[in-house]
């Protein structure tokens, strides 16, 4: 008896050892990285970046070796720049671990729509208004990295989309896109006679079907529900107000191709690229798997018709990748220089082109890409809404309850109850 | 008591690299995860507040999608457990019997467990995707052209296959250890007093090997309550949420929905807590019918 409590004793000591060993190294891995050394006029800075877009590797090498001229040259400071590009998939986890423990990088990259409003409540992004980039903003993507009217992000991605529609089979049948609900029932029934399946459907990953929300959400809150987000964060609405939304899927869902639950988004930009379906519900982020399917495919962005009402037939716009700076950051200064950096006069015009991302900012002066155009000549129409805020865990809801749906297990009612309580949930958490 | 401390230092100079690594990694965690159980951390705040059990309660009482991914689980659990180890027990014996390929079967039947479940999941992916559908419009036999993903109908069958492709080789092998293990005097005199081979399987072996029986019912109880990859990989839980398990829906309630991480972290001891008394119970139940030679 007497043994064993002396061997759960050592094991507890153990225990409360290594314990202390744990947050012992951590205060000293925090010193260790605010250091300076600052020499006379020649000044050493290192700075921590934390992008989550490991596919871009070599252009934020090369952009940022210039910012290291710059900087030398400008103001004698040495800066080391210590840039990590973890995978997308975990690099927000990885985010949210340093941050918890009080490491911030000195700049990281969030999402604007998705992750903007739950950082800035956590104190996690400094203002940026007074910086000399934001009068450089389009005044279509400013509000989306604008909170409580503070600017704290400089985007980088942002994209503009609708549904993607193969301009071929569309030109070979002198067909354009529709503008109403119910040009888009003729064009589905001329395009059948043709033997052409009218829609592709991806439905295996549960964001894709989810895209239908902030597409319907997003043009029916710019066409009259202008408060249905700020009610909802209130518990005061429902998506009872947005049940017309299934109009359109019930359209898509019962004219796309076959066995729509197993096809991935890969397989699904496959199919499209090859022509299986004539439209696809999808964002133009797929261009590069769908050009890498079919080189020589034509294909273009549209808004998607919701009702009879032409003017909620909108393109949707939204910046999703941004990066922001941290309030703790030991070299701020040079922090927001970069940030500066990123919208330069003569540098950024260049940078954004190899990343393939949309212009911007009124400084971004290059070619894009046909389908950022065809979306473009929507977005100077007017016809185009900023991309609605709406709650992660609610968009992962429609998901699954659109997956649910077409596979006959939820009714129109299941879904909306299912998507009110997961707004209600975030608000519980995110009083 | 000189003596006692010596032994308590050779003990511990035994187990304590595999102590120091259990503790650091299992142990803490486990310690930390039930600590922010009774809390309403978000994974990014700085400060949370303790919310005692209420995370507890509305997990129990209102949340329906945890109660059926458990539910799911029960059905995934109770049907792995008898499958695996029937099948596995069944291998082992026809493996035993031959006098030829023993190694060769041997090898073939647990290969698939040398794949990590991730892996097969895609693999399989494949197979319920392409080769059946193919193999239906080729051959005659049209009942292997059914969504076998997609259908929440076929996807828990879909689930039970893969699981048991990759896990039953290793409960073969337990078994297959426990059946060389019996007295071939005792199976001799069985025979000798008239026993048919039913007779003395039923008599002899089984009692014989209840020992692996207990460790396999183990750790297919336990493998299956845990289950993840093989749902993550096939059907992702879907479509909606018909094929969640209950690991799942803690992974979505910690990273994809709300970042609710005491509320997840209270799920998941609720997990430990029915895993523990589940195979507490188990373990009682088996090990009395134990014999030893």
């Amino acid at each position: 008896m007497k043994k064993s409590w002396k061997v759960t004793a050592s094991a507890m000591m153990t225990v409360l050892l290594l314990a202390g060993c744990g947050s012992n190294s951590g205060a000293s891995n925090g010193s260790t990285n605010a250091e300076t050394g600052g020499k006379g006029s020649e000044k050493t800075v290192t700075l921590k970046m934390f992008i989550g877009l490991p596919r871009f590797k070599d252009q934020f090498d090369q952009y940022i070796d210039k910012f290291v001229a710059k900087e030398k040259a400008e103001k004698n400071i040495d800066v080391k720049v210590q840039l990590e590009m973890p995978n997308s998939d975990n690099a927000s986890q990885i985010l949210k671990t340093r941050l918890a423990s009080n490491d911030a990088p000195d700049i990281f990259s969030i999402h604007a729509i998705n992750e903007i409003p739950s950082f800035y409540k956590a104190g996690y992004l400094e203002d940026l208004t007074s910086q000399p980039f934001v009068g450089k903003l389009l005044d279509s993507v400013k509000p989306s990295v604008t909170i409580d009217n503070k600017v704290v992000a400089v985007p980088l991605e942002s994209v503009s989309w609708g549904y993607l529609y193969n301009k071929k089979i569309f030109s070979d049948l002198k067909l354009t896109p529709p503008t109403t609900l119910s040009e888009m029932k003729t064009l589905v029934e001329t395009l059948k006679k043709n033997n052409i399946t009218p829609f592709e459907l991806a439905y295996k990953e549960s964001w894709i079907p989810q895209l239908f929300l902030p597409l319907s959400v997003g043009a029916q809150i710019q066409t009259g529900n202008k408060d249905f987000i700020e009610r909802m964060n209130k518990n005061e609405g429902s998506f009872a107000e947005m049940k017309s939304m299934f109009d359109i899927i019930d359209l898509v869902n019962a004219n796309g191709t076959n066995k729509a639950l197993e096809v991935g988004g890969d397989d699904g930009a496959a199919a499209f690229a090859n022509g299986k379906a004539a439209m696809w519900v999808q964002g133009p982020w797929y261009a590069e798997t769908i050009q890498k399917a079919n080189p020589d495919i034509d294909f273009g962005v549209a808004p998607l018709p919701l009702s009879d009402n032409p003017d909620q037939t909108l393109i949707n716009l939204g910046a999703s990748t941004s990066l922001v700076v941290s309030p703790t950051s030991k070299n701020k200064d040079v922090a927001l220089d970069f940030i500066n950096f990123v919208l330069d006069d003569k540098e950024s015009s260049g940078f954004y082109e190899s990343l393939k991302f949309n212009p911007v900012a009124t400084i971004h002066n290059y070619k894009s890409y046909p389908w950022v155009d065809d979306a473009t000549v929507y977005v100077k129409e007017g016809k185009a809404y900023r991309d609605p805020s709406i709650p992660q865990a609610v968009k992962d809801e429609v998901g699954k309850g659109l997956q649910s749906y077409f596979s006959k297990q939820l009714s129109q009612d299941d879904v909306i109850k299912a998507l009110d309580k997961a707004w209600k949930d975030y608000n519980k958490v995110n009083k | 008591m000189l003596k006692k401390s010596r032994n308590l230092r050779s003990m511990l100079y035994f187990v304590g690299p595999a102590l120091l690594f259990y503790t650091l990694f299992m142990l803490i965690p486990t310690i930390g995860g039930m600590f922010y159980s009774i809390t309403d951390w978000n994974g990014l705040n700085r400060n949370y507040s303790f919310v005692g059990f209420a995370n507890f309660v509305e997990a129990l009482t209102d949340d329906p999608d945890f109660i059926n991914a458990l539910l799911f689980t029960l059905k995934y659990v109770v049907v792995m457990v008898i499958l695996q180890n029937v099948l596995a027990l069944l291998l082992a014996v026809f493996i035993e019997s031959r006098t030829r390929f023993k190694g060769f079967f041997r090898t073939i039947f647990f290969m698939p467990n040398m794949i990590s479940l991730i892996i097969s999941a895609f693999m399989w992916t494949f197979v319920f995707t392409q080769v059946l559908p193919q193999l239906a419009e080729k051959t005659a036999l049209l009942f292997l052209d059914q969504s076998w993903i997609g259908d929440p109908k076929f996807s828990f069958f879909s689930i039970v296959i893969v699981s048991l492709w990759n896990g039953v080789g290793y409960m073969m092998i337990i078994y297959l250890a426990g059946l060389q293990g019996v007295p071939q005097s005792l199976k001799e005199a069985a025979v000798i007093d008239g026993a048919n081979p039913v007779q003395t399987f039923r008599h002899i072996t089984l009692p014989m090997i209840s020992h692996a029986i207990t460790i396999c019912f183990f750790l297919t109880l336990n493998g299956a309550f845990k289950v993840f990859e093989v749902v993550f990989g096939l059907t992702g839980g879907g479509p909606g949420r018909s094929t969640q398990v209950i690991t799942m829906n803690i992974y979505e309630e910690a990273f994809s929905n709300n970042f609710r991480y005491g509320y997840a972290s209270a799920k998941s001891v609720i997990l430990f807590i029915i895993i523990l008394l589940v195979t507490l119970i188990q373990i009682r139940v088996t090990k009395r019918n134990e014999v030893e030679a």
